[in-house]
């Protein structure tokens, strides 16, 4: 049925950019039931709390770390949704941000979202972001004894990978 | 000094015995019967090491029914097992692990590498955590390749190890 | 080996002077490919850790070295019982990226394969984690005797038993070759017939029911907290299935329902897993009788245009979701997988507090952790 009105999508963005507006630097619809916001690593965790208590996104589905070498930046991507809230059900909101590839450092979000947990233990180990706050910040997947550099980076090439 | 020479005689009298023990095992029947009962009972080692285990318990069903040829999946001990199948893909965080459980295997003891992935890398063959060459791990009796190997290929395979018991030494 | 173990983040119970630890290893007759750090108190677990990637084989950065239909096999291989699911939830963004929608029989013919998928994912749950972990090997020797009989259906429309590598973008490989749907039809109606037997001898057996019942309690709240997919929300209490919030395939013209138990308790985990069995086979039923006719796939070229796309699924362990980041080339720049069995992996430690070791396995299988899928 349409409606003159905002989206739902259009709703979730407008409610966080107006309680953030500096912290929210941007927000897009991809398509129905999908949209994308990106903000400031610094407002991290009063974002995630407000998404929490106030709108009721509820869980986080996944943390992802993109690498981008050439722009000097490691992506965090949070997946969250709402197990709850029966009219943003369907929803998946992604959460972006930037973090500079020296030193890639952001607060933990598991204080809010517990589900976060072993998300952000594995984007530590593959991509080498530090979560502060984390309470068990130590490797996962990898072998008992790797030190080495974090796997999923883009510059740290295996020789005998896509040699085909 | 006279600990010594009664070490030597110790030493004289177990050589000769277990000269004995060769002996009459090395006859035709007594190796036949140690064999057979050993080709009967072998029993795999609970550890699954990846994706080819869905296959292996397809084998265990009851469409192929192993326990004809005495292969049960007991939950004893590890000292009871004869028989490691190394199933998929081995990664170095296992393989520490699977060697250790080779160790442990009493002897007579058995390998069965099944998939393409234990028998030479397959699909994963340039991962950065994964170990290509299990031979060098511990000395691989059987090869099955296929990803994964079908149930009966399987059992054809453990046929085959069965053919390899019955003619092998029993003090190999 | 590994050093002592670190409390794990949900429990507080340090190593005292009446607890030892005890390492459940890969090799254990009811653990799979993943180790389980207990710390054990008499016969009470008061705090356990899990230690995985026994089997990480680095999927996502492997995944970045092939082309989107190369990547196929290995990304559908961490879930080999249930292999169409992954590879689903692999091609919907990828669809989304290149525009094209699916035909409505390449839609009818990937959602039959899934929900046989889905059977035979549940059987294989019922005979080795809900069988042999709870010592009822007759549940094994059955689960395998029927589930072999749909891996042959599987066989005849894809070629391959287990990895079926059936659905590259744009829409199935093949038909549905001539006289499937009357070999399916009749295999429901066997199969319709040994559900009760199932639940008479397994499922409503008084022993298993005295060994999960109120075993292992995840209420509500807990359950949202720590973010479980699948039926370990469903059993929870949370009706929440994503073939209904976000109908992809063919689920917004079939007509199921999405079993839901409020009590928590690992009982209610495997009846939802049951009754979702029976709610495969009603789909499957309607599928079959409303195919349509026409084409079944679209030609999508190699190379997908720039862009960032997730698309989800409902496996037999929970919601899969993929996001694929493209650069224009005929290899993804990045491959992420959030599936069900990582996530519900929070759970384990939430649940191994103040049990006794033998509830060890049932918790374990009632949440049919998949070591293959969480490690990747």
């Amino acid at each position: 049925m349409s409606q003159a009105g905002p989206s739902r999508e259009e709703t979730v963005i407008n409610q966080l950019k107006t309680r953030f507006p500096e912290a929210i630097k941007d927000g897009k619809v991809d398509r129905a039931r999908r949209l994308t916001i990106t903000f400031e690593k610094d407002h991290v965790q009063e974002i995630a709390r407000f998404m929490r208590d106030e709108m009721g996104f509820d869980h986080v589905k996944g943390v992802a770390g993109v690498d981008y070498p050439t722009h000097k930046k490691i992506e965090v991507l949070y997946f969250t949704g709402s197990f709850t809230k029966t009219d943003i059900e369907d929803l998946l909101v992604i959460l972006k941000t930037e973090l500079p590839r020296e030193n890639p450092l952001i607060g933990s979000v598991t204080s809010i979202w517990q589900s976060a947990h072993f998300h952000e233990r594995e984007t530590f180990e593959m991509f080498g972001v530090k979560f502060e706050g984390h309470p068990d910040l130590r490797k996962l997947l990898t072998l008992d004894n790797w030190e080495g550099p974090p796997p999923m980076l883009k510059d740290i090439k295996f020789p005998e990978m896509g040699q085909r | 000094m006279s600990q010594n020479t009664l070490q030597d005689f110790a030493d004289v009298w177990i050589g000769k015995i277990s000269e004995l023990v060769k002996t009459i095992t090395g006859t035709g029947p007594v190796k036949y019967l140690i064999n057979w009962s050993r080709m009967y009972a072998l029993w795999p080692v609970h550890i699954t090491t990846a994706c080819c285990s869905a296959e292996f318990g397809a084998m265990m069903g009851p469409r192929l029914d192993p326990e004809r040829f005495g292969l049960q999946a007991v939950a004893g001990g590890l000292r009871q097992c004869d028989l490691l199948i190394v199933e998929g893909t081995v990664t170095k965080k296992m393989a520490k692990r699977l060697k250790i459980v080779y160790e442990q295997m009493a002897k007579p003891r058995y390998v069965i590498a099944m998939g393409d992935c234990a028998c030479s890398g397959g699909l994963f063959h340039d991962s950065y955590s994964i170990v290509n060459d299990v031979h060098k791990l511990f000395p691989i009796d059987v090869y099955v390749p296929g990803c994964p190997p079908r149930p009966e290929a399987l059992l054809s395979a453990i046929v085959k190890l069965r053919e390899k018991i019955r003619r092998e030494e029993v003090f190999a | 080996m590994t050093a002592q173990p670190t409390p794990s983040p949900t429990v507080t119970r340090a190593a005292g002077p009446s607890t030892l630890d005890v390492s459940v290893g890969p090799q254990h007759p009811g653990s799979g490919h993943m180790r389980i750090l207990i710390r054990v108190d008499g016969d009470y677990i008061v705090s356990s850790d899990p230690d995985i990637g026994y089997v990480h084989r680095g999927c996502e950065k492997i995944a970045e070295y092939r082309n989107y239909v190369s990547n196929i096999p290995h990304l559908e291989r961490p879930n080999i019982a249930d292999a169409i699911h992954l590879n689903w939830a692999y091609v919907l963004p990828i669809e989304e990226l290149h525009g094209i929608t699916v035909p409505p029989r390449g839609r009818y013919i990937a959602t039959i394969a899934a929900e046989m998928n889905r059977i035979m994912s549940h059987l294989y749950w019922m005979a080795i984690m809900a069988g042999v972990f709870s010592g009822h090997t007759t549940a094994f020797m059955w689960g395998f005797g029927d589930r072999d009989l749909f891996i042959e259906l599987a066989e005849m429309l894809t070629g391959a038993r287990l990895t079926y590598s059936f659905l590259p973008p744009g829409g199935p490989r093949r038909d549905l070759p001539y006289g499937f749907e009357h070999r399916l039809t009749k295999l429901l109606d066997y199969f319709e017939k040994r559900l009760p037997e199932y639940d008479r001898i397994f499922f409503s057996n008084p022993l298993l029911v005295a060994r999960t019942k109120d075993v292992g309690i995840l209420r509500r709240e807990e359950a949202v907290k720590l973010g479980v997919v699948g039926p370990v929300l469903r059993g929870s209490g949370v009706k929440y299935d994503v073939r209904k919030l976000e109908p992809y395939g063919a689920y917004a013209d079939l007509d199921f329902e999405i079993p839901t138990f409020k009590e928590g308790d690992s009982y209610s985990r495997f009846r939802v897993r049951f009754e979702e069995m029976k709610q495969s086979v009603s789909i499957l039923r309607q599928a079959l009788h409303n195919i349509p006719k026409g084409p079944i796939a679209r030609k999508a070229p190699l190379a997908v245009p720039e862009g960032e796309a997730t698309g989800r699924v409902e496996s037999s362990r929970g919601e899969i979701a993929y996001m694929i980041i493209s650069d224009n080339s005929d290899k993804p720049y990045r491959v992420k997988i959030m599936n069900g069995s990582f996530r519900n992996l929070i759970a384990l430690p939430f649940l191994l507090r103040n049990v006794h070791v033998a509830d060890m396995p049932i918790i374990y299988g009632s949440l049919d952790y998949w070591p293959v899928e969480a490690d990747r």
